[in-house]
């Protein structure tokens, strides 16, 4: 395996994961599930790619104005669905997701369904490290603060949440916003990764193996997620050597976790440094106790 | 003072009247308990204040203020704040983590400011945390603050949502059978705690219960509830001796009246 | 007028089998409150199980669909066997179904590409392709074969559900599980007729749809067309899936006709949009209110 390789492999793992970590807040810290973040992926693809193309924009900027324009749909399509009960939002997403899908192979000035080449190739490792190592930070202080406990309130009880005094609604739209933003900005580098972005590579499919990668990290986890993106991404990519039986594996697999450890890898813990401090002094307790014992029989 | 008011409340589910052109008056800094046999009504009643069901007809009036279009969080806004029958805590959040998330709106500080960690957010958050400290003390949970809630006996389960809901510092709190599931002991220390929140937080407190000892023990005035009607008001004495009530309610079920 | 009649009667003819899958979504729903993702692949392999037995085995029309329809329904049974029984003992949420159904038809696809592979195959012709002619309305022999085979498997089903034992405890069932468990319904065996149910009908749809494009493992994605439907006509509503279906293939073939077929698929998507915005219990959906 050579470097060009492994670095291919890391870019892509870092543009999923961004996007995993906007669907970690949405799914594991919310309590939405959505499979129309394909969709909000593409808008930030094509915006992103506008921006830079037409409007002769620099790269960052662009991908921030695809943000934007990811996160505006969300607001729109959030404020209609987002009162909806569990399944009827999961499938509004998913028409949602289709349905940018079908308009993109319908828009002639962006290439419609044949695609868009000649998309200058901007993203490399260095600002998708970059960019992913904010993207974690935001998201963890989002997350220990009391905006981020309201959303994990959310999650675990809906009226409860109301009951003291928490605006679900609100919540709901601004974590929808936020993890759209954070699709926007993986479709951006995405379009500026392969130089060609087609409506068909945010099919249904991308969003599905988006929600797979949260659930396989564990819900509610953000190391579980990041793992997960780095696994689940590479995964696929060595066992090419299988080619046509990799998805068959892959799918079997969805299965086999579902079933037998739904909790996900982390199942709701993360890697902290205060985390592994107690682990470990814990382990180191279990040895005490045991030479104590010792002392004792002599 | 009236904190609250409620005046000619009907709620209709369908052709069913859950609750019929009821009426009553809670004083402010008073504890007022609500009886009645089960699917009498009462728990339509909380809902109906705390904006979870919308009334079909008539208003409720907190602090002089309508406020029957307003949704369950703005209820909790304005200082009303409820516990439930079938306990609804975040069950898979520690105690610590639960009243915490209540606190939230004691401190005001914007998603940006948590974002990049400035003075406001560490300043807010640490007034966060010295009140649940408080809280946990008061309540007598501090040797539990890191369990998850769920895994918690149920007494405390009990206590640890009177003691998310006291978070919020409401002016008007709402119990829904506090005492359901407590053996008699438990039962008298709820009654010693509710009374010494009261005063500590200058609460008024509305209490549904079917222990009767819990209720004639606190309540300073008492509605009966029937088929969705009120059947009487009064104190403690004046319910005991009621005839109606007896017939109607406390006869039928043989309760023994201290 | 005569080619809205046309269109009319096409969309009518694949609207019906529409109405066959949705109808298999819509009872899947109803008893376990999840979409049923994997329906597509069940349907998909009822295709090629009925395209070998004509191709291969040579065995008559009505042969090959009895087995397509009996094989569906095996891989149905099997699917909820491994993939949702274990999280049904485990009441697991209803996200946790879908993905694991997501899985299964990921994984009933790829290994239709890895074992048979990708290529688009054409049934043999069975019905002469002169149509019937009423005037200058034409039906293609096909198509009224579509119409009458999906007419007849619903009124078998709507028998089942609604004049036997079985049927009344499905009812029973959907409308509340625990109690019919508490009533001494055996949940487990009204599952598993369900997906058999499902499944016969999927494997039928299968074949209809085979013959009437190609055959090709994509082709459960059709489904996404009856899930839309089960939508329209309210999820868990049978009434409400043939109505909803029959509506959405008029309409298909209404706007394909009258606007491009390019915009078919967009349009079916926008109103399963519109549809969860303004009346997400559809035309028959159950209405549920949240107790406190």
């Amino acid at each position: 395996m050579d470097w060009f390789y492994v670095k291919g492999i890391l870019i892509l793992s870092g543009i999923n994961l961004l996007a995993v970590l906007g669907l970690s807040l949405l799914t594991g810290f919310t309590g939405l599930f959505s499979f129309g973040h394909a969709g909000f992926m593409a808008i930030g693809a094509y915006v992103t790619a506008s921006m830079s193309i037409k409007f002769g924009l620099p790269f960052i900027p662009s991908l921030m104005i695809g943000a934007m324009g990811a996160a505006l749909v969300s607001l729109f399509i959030g404020r209609w669905t987002l009162n909806l009960k569990g399944d009827y939002f999961c499938i509004a997403t998913l028409g949602f997701g289709e349905a940018i899908r079908l308009i993109l192979d319908n828009v002639q000035y962006f290439g419609g369904a044949r695609g868009w080449p000649g998309i200058p190739l901007y993203t490399n490792l260095t600002n998708v490290l970059i960019l992913n190592i904010i993207g974690v930070v935001i998201l963890v202080n989002l997350i220990r603060s009391r905006h981020g406990r309201n959303m994990k309130a959310i999650r675990e009880e809906e009226l409860a949440s109301q009951i003291i005094g928490i605006n679900v609604f609100k919540y709901k739209m601004t974590s929808l916003a936020i993890s759209a933003a954070y699709a926007g900005v993986a479709g951006g580098l995405l379009a500026h990764y392969t130089g060609f972005i087609q409506p068909k590579m945010f099919q249904l499919i991308k969003s599905t193996e988006l929600t797979i990668i949260v659930i396989f990290g564990g819900l509610g986890s953000i190391s579980g997620s990041i793992i997960g993106a780095i696994v689940l991404t590479s995964l696929p990519e060595i066992l090419r050597a299988f080619a046509k039986w990799r998805l068959v594996i892959y799918g079997m697999a969805v299965i086999f976790i579902m079933i037998t450890r739904p909790q996900g890898l982390m199942g709701g813990y993360e890697i902290t440094y205060g985390n592994i401090k107690k682990l470990v002094s814990r382990i180191f307790s279990i040895f005490n106790t045991k030479k104590t014992l010792g002392g004792d029989k002599q | 003072m009236n904190i609250l008011e409620i005046k000619n409340v009907t709620k209709k589910f369908g052709g069913l009247t859950a609750v019929g052109n009821v009426d009553f008056n809670v004083e402010k800094d008073s504890i007022y308990g609500l009886i009645g046999p089960n699917g009498a009504g009462k728990t339509t009643i909380f809902n109906l204040i705390t904006g979870i069901y919308q009334v079909t007809e008539g208003e409720i009036l907190f602090e002089k203020q309508r406020i029957t279009k307003l949704q369950p969080y703005q209820i909790a806004d304005i200082g009303i704040t409820r516990t439930f029958q079938n306990i609804r805590l975040f069950k898979k959040l520690s105690t610590y983590e639960n009243i915490l998330t209540a606190c939230h709106y004691n401190s005001k500080y914007t998603i940006l400011d948590a974002i990049i960690r400035n003075r406001k957010f560490k300043v807010g958050e640490r007034k966060l945390h010295s009140q649940v400290n408080e809280l946990l003390e008061i309540m007598g949970l501090a040797d539990r603050k890191d369990v998850i809630a769920g895994n918690l006996p149920y007494g405390l389960q009990r206590r640890l949502e009177i003691a998310r809901a006291l978070a919020l510092r409401p002016k008007l709190l709402l119990l829904d059978e506090p005492a359901a599931g407590m053996n008699p002991e438990e039962t008298i220390k709820l009654m010693e705690l509710i009374k010494e929140n009261r005063d500590r937080f200058n609460l008024t407190v509305l209490v549904i219960e079917h222990h009767m000892d819990l209720i004639m023990g606190i309540c300073d005035k008492i509605a009966v509830l029937n088929f969705g009607r009120k059947l009487a008001e009064g104190n403690a004495q004046e319910i005991q001796t009621n005839p109606v009530v007896i017939e109607a309610y406390l006869g039928e079920e043989e309760v023994t009246l201290a | 007028m005569a080619t809205f009649l046309q269109q009319v009667i096409n969309g009518l003819s694949i609207g019906s089998v529409y109405a066959l899958m949705a109808v298999g979504y819509s009872l899947v729903y109803s008893i376990m409150n999840f979409s049923n993702f994997a329906h597509g692949g069940v349907i998909m392999i009822g295709a090629y199980l009925g395209f070998f037995a004509m191709t291969l085995i040579e065995l008559p029309f009505i042969i090959a669909f009895a087995l397509a329809a009996v094989g569906a329904a095996m891989v149905a049974v099997v699917l909820e066997r491994v993939a949702y029984r274990p999280l049904r003992n485990r009441n697991a949420p209803f996200l946790y179904f879908i993905i694991s159904a997501m899985g299964a038809s990921i994984f009933l696809e790829n290994i239709v590409i890895a074992t048979i592979g990708p290529n688009f195959r054409t049934y043999p012709r069975v019905f002469s392709a002169t149509p019937y002619t009423i005037g200058s309305i034409s039906i293609g022999r096909l198509d009224l074969t579509m119409f009458w085979v999906s007419a007849f498997s619903l009124a078998v089903l709507i028998f089942i559900i609604e004049k036997t034992k079985t049927g009344m405890a499905i009812r029973a069932t959907a409308y509340s599980g625990r109690a019919s468990v508490l009533m001494g319904v055996n949940t487990d065996r009204i599952i598993f007729i369900v997906f058999g149910l499902g499944g016969l009908l999927a494997g039928i749809a299968g074949v209809l749809f085979g013959m009437k494009y190609t055959v090709y493992p994509q082709i459960g994605f059709i489904t996404m067309k009856s899930f839309i439907a089960a939508v329209f006509g309210g999820l868990g509503s049978l009434p409400g899936a043939v109505i909803g279906s029959v509506l959405l293939g008029t309409i298909e073939t209404l706007t394909a006709g009258y606007i491009s077929s390019q915009y078919r698929d967009l349009i079916s998507f926008v109103l399963l949009i519109l549809i969860l915005i303004f009346r997400p219990r559809g035309l028959m959906g159950k209405v549920t209110e949240d107790k406190a």
